[in-house]
């Protein structure tokens, strides 16, 4: 119990510090967002009323720092999160991210815990059945493969995939731009072929990672004494694998596992913009292009505590896991 | 001496006589499809599909008061008094103003209003629905967005029957552009009450009530989908049905798109277009028009020693191959520029070939440039070092520059690339912290004057560390200041004559060092679709992102297989 309390401690620490960061770092930055506005427009708007249009939607660049400082920590609690002065000018953030938030987690996140899960299990035959069949070919293949990048899988898919069979895959998109969006059976299928091409990108490059650290893991644990006196005892073997193995050698993986849940929520950049995927990603990129200090506030805001709370929910499944941690 | 001043008598009479009579448009063809052979009413039907990366899924926000959101909004279902076709020679087609009229010495226009135009939702069109848009723009300042109230000069709007009258404090021609062609008129019977009269800069305009072709319907973040608007005004018009603008985040998949032929309509960079797009397909087309430059700005504040040296920068403009830099670094898709900073060939009239020739700028000169270097004491053994500001993520400014580099060291100056982020680059552009910068003037205008009154005029500049507006190389020089607000109250003639004036202060003064020309993007496909703007029928600007020139564009589309 006191371990968690620590670690809630340490939880709220690290946010608040994260989120006062969050809060200077944007305003360090070059540029401003007028010059944003105006570089956008063409300059075709005149520089003091791009100025007013900005104060109306909430742009204060005036006022003191510690007022906005402290109105800015009360808005992230209670989720007044302002509304954007960059390319959406003027739309309230939480509609943004509203909008953008399930496409991230729908495709980043299903993919990664695929990702981690099917990993995880391949990794844990091929550790168990070393030098077998299955562990002679696929980790080098998927070592070569997560060593690729993101936008190059992605657009040879794109080639073979969509280009290469006229279209069969689409190569854009969340979903068909003509169907208005609702629970029929048309939607809901496009949606889905929209996300096979950009999840398999994802998966064949972040795959690998878990394969090999899972399949290392698992030999490590498998020299271990408690596992020669499994075998020794004569236990069935696949109970020595999971529970015996697969149990221990997990362990190191969750934190990684944790950070990459985290970073779900920020999206995979590349791939929203290779396909053209409107998720997360993408619109922190534009925000930082745009200087959008409320939506970039929001943003960072969220990837923070999503990181925190995978991290803490680590910590917490390892306590679960592992009875040393309890002592601790 | 006598033919002349007969002739210069004749000219103030006519002028005088112009001045107080209906103004004459310059026939745009109204019907507008003359290059394409066939004119006459067309029938309905088809749909175009526009690639355009907006960067950006859609808000559904259509208030054309907002910059971020206007260029959908403008053109489609909001529309201007009058259009004004820059690649055209000023052309004008009358639009929501049947015609109008200047007092002689420009600070007055009555605008005569045109009847049975409806909004698309039934409600009648007037007179006053002009006078509320502009008067909407003093109440609410950051509506303004031409600055009519302030820097324009508008003093009052008032209407009387179906006239709409502008006063202005001082000669307002060069705003017309503003104020008749890019203001949206917008309905007082939506603006003027509720959320939308308390903030119409804020208020978010999700169902858009406008005069223009095109309807809503339906928006949601991944397209705006535009219908026909059955009761448009122009009769037998619009004669496409349906327009879909999908929301592509990013340049690729917009291609892509383009050069499939999923979409039909074209508005960005596609490198390698020939073998990319061109080649896919006999029915990709493309067409560029130039409207304005790209060019180095040089640094001329006396603290930058080298860049404000005259010398100097008369070198770096004669050492430059631009041939070269266009075809290397853009693919040759746009044309080369020139010193005088007038473009062409879309503002031909205003070039003075000779006067750039006298100069030496009309090809590159090493051998001169390498003296005028020599004079200062460099040479390519001693290097004068200077460095230029580009942004990082512009691959074609980059090849550019590569090129512009190798010119520039065979004569003696080193030049060091600065790849910077878009904000710190326009940044330090801004507060003057550069030697040297490759950028763009960002405004334009239906003639040169616009362009070099942006770069050169001192009231758009300012002291180093201080935000200068658009005169970014800080250049101050009374003559051309003079120059450029003679023009306002200018006849035509005059103007031209004017426009030349500054231009040789280009040539002279290397104020800036135009390197290429920035073009209006333009890929379209003909499977269908006809009645684009043609080099032949140059129309309208031809990108999507240019409003209200999206209305014209739209308008004259048809689709083949529905006649």
């Amino acid at each position: 119990m006191r371990f968690i309390l620590r670690r809630l401690g340490f939880f709220l620490l690290t946010l608040w510090a994260a989120l006062t960061l969050n809060f200077f770092i944007p305003r360090i930055m070059p540029g401003d967002p007028v010059d944003a506005l105006t570089v956008r427009t063409r300059g075709r708007v005149s520089r003091g009323a791009l100025e007013q249009m900005l104060t109306s939607f909430g742009f204060k660049p005036d006022q003191n720092v510690a007022v906005q400082y402290a109105d800015y920590l009360g808005h992230m609690f209670t989720g007044n999160w302002g509304r954007s002065i960059g390319q959406t000018l003027g739309e309230p953030v939480t509609r943004l991210i509203g909008d953008a938030l399930p496409w991230t987690l729908g495709l980043v996140g299903v993919t990664t815990v695929l990702a981690f899960l099917l990993g995880t299990l391949i990794g844990t035959v091929a550790g168990w059945r070393r030098g077998g069949a299955l562990d002679a070919i696929l980790p080098p293949v998927f070592v070569v493969t997560s060593a690729l990048p993101y936008f190059w899988v992605g657009l040879l898919l794109i080639l073979v995939f969509s280009q290469g069979t006229g279209g069969a895959l689409p190569a854009n998109f969340n979903y068909d731009t003509s169907i208005v969006p609702g629970f029929s059976p048309g939607f809901v299928g496009s949606v889905l072929s929209h996300a096979v091409l950009p999840a398999a990108t994802l998966l064949i490059t972040t795959i690998g990672g878990w394969i090999l650290t899972m399949r290392n893991n698992m030999i490590t644990t498998l020299a271990e004494d408690y596992v020669r006196m499994a075998r020794a005892k004569g236990l069935n073997p696949r109970r020595i694998m999971y529970a015996y193995g697969a149990r221990n050698a997990i362990l190191p993986n969750l934190a990684g596992f944790a950070m990459s849940l985290g970073f779900v929520i920020s999206g995979a950049i590349l791939i929203e913009y290779v396909f053209n995927y409107p998720g997360v990603g993408y619109l922190l990129y534009n925000a930082v292009q745009n200087v959008d200090y409320p939506l970039m506030q929001a943003l960072f805001m969220l990837f923070t505590v999503a990181v925190l709370v995978a991290l803490l929910a680590v910590d917490i499944a390892t306590v679960w896991l592992d009875p040393r941690a309890r002592a601790a | 001496m006598r033919p002349t001043r007969i002739l210069a008598v004749a000219l103030m009479l006519t002028l005088a006589a112009t001045a107080c009579s209906e103004t004459k448009h310059k026939g745009d063809s109204g019907g507008g499809t003359g290059a394409t052979g066939s004119s006459g009413p067309k029938k309905k039907g088809g749909t175009v599909t526009i690639a355009n990366t907006a960067g950006q899924t859609w808000t559904c926000n259509f208030n054309p008061f907002n910059p971020a959101v206007y260029n959908t909004s403008i053109g489609f279902v909001y529309e201007p008094l009058v259009f004004v076709n820059a690649l055209k020679d000023q052309a004008e087609t009358p639009m929501l103003a049947k015609s109008y009229r200047w007092n002689a010495d420009k600070t007055e226009i009555d605008f005569t209003i045109r009847q049975g135009v409806k909004w698309n939702d039934g409600k009648p069109f007037t007179a006053k629905d002009v006078a509320f848009t502009f008067n909407l723009m003093k109440r609410v300042k950051s509506t303004d967005l031409y600055a009519l109230w302030t820097t324009a000069g508008l003093r009052s709007v008032a209407t009387s029957g179906d006239h709409v009258r502008l006063k202005f404090d001082k000669a307002a021609q060069p705003y017309f552009y503003a104020f008749a062609h890019q203001v949206a008129i917008v309905p007082e019977h939506i603006f003027g009450s509720g959320a939308a009269a308390k903030s119409p800069d804020t208020w978010v305009d999700k169902k858009p009530v406008g005069t223009g072709p095109f309807e809503v319907d339906p928006c949601t973040a991944n397209n705006i989908q535009y219908t026909a608007n059955p009761d448009y005004w122009q009769p037998g018009k619009p004669y496409i049905q349906k327009v879909e603008y999908p929301a592509y985040l990013d340049n690729g998949p917009a291609n892509l798109d383009l050069a499939n032929g999923k979409a039909q309509w074209g508005s960005q960079f596609i490198p390698g277009i020939k073998q990319f797009y061109l080649d896919k397909s006999q029915d990709n087309h493309t067409w560029s028009p130039p409207v304005q430059n790209v060019s180095i700005y040089p640094n001329l504040d006396p603290s930058h020693k080298m860049s404000s040296n005259l010398k100097v920068r008369q070198a770096i403009s004669l050492a430059i191959d631009r041939e070269k830099v266009s075809q290397i670094g853009v693919g040759g898709q746009v044309p080369v520029a020139n010193q005088s900073g007038v473009v062409t060939p879309t503002f031909d009239k205003y070039f003075d070939a000779d006067a750039v020739r006298k100069a030496g700028f009309d090809r590159p000169d090493p051998a001169r440039a390498k003296k005028l270097l020599a004079g200062l004491g460099y040479s390519p053994a001693k290097p004068l070092k200077l460095t230029i500001l580009t942004i990082t993520g512009y691959t074609d400014w980059d090849a550019s520059l590569k090129v512009i580099k190798q010119n520039l060291k065979a004569v003696g100056i080193d030049l060091d690339v600065q790849d910077l982020a878009q904000q710190t680059m326009v940044g330090r552009l801004y507060t003057g912290d550069y030697d040297l910068a490759y950028y763009t003037q960002q405004t334009t205008g239906p003639t040169p004057y616009y362009e070099l009154r942006q770069t050169l005029h001192s009231a758009n500049t300012a002291p180093l560390g201080k935000n200068a507006a658009s005169n970014w190389e800080r250049y101050k020089n009374p003559k051309v200041d003079q120059l450029l607000n003679a023009y306002a109250s200018a006849d035509p003639a005059k103007q031209v004559d004017l426009v030349k004036q500054v231009a040789q202060y280009m040539i002279d003064d290397v104020p800036v060092i135009p390197v290429v020309e920035a073009v209006d993007w333009f890929q379209y496909n003909t499977k269908d679709i006809a009645g684009w703007p043609t080099k032949d029928n140059p129309y309208a600007q031809p990108s999507a992102y240019n409003f209200p020139d999206t209305g014209q564009v739209l308008t004259h589309l048809y689709s083949t297989s529905a006649q």
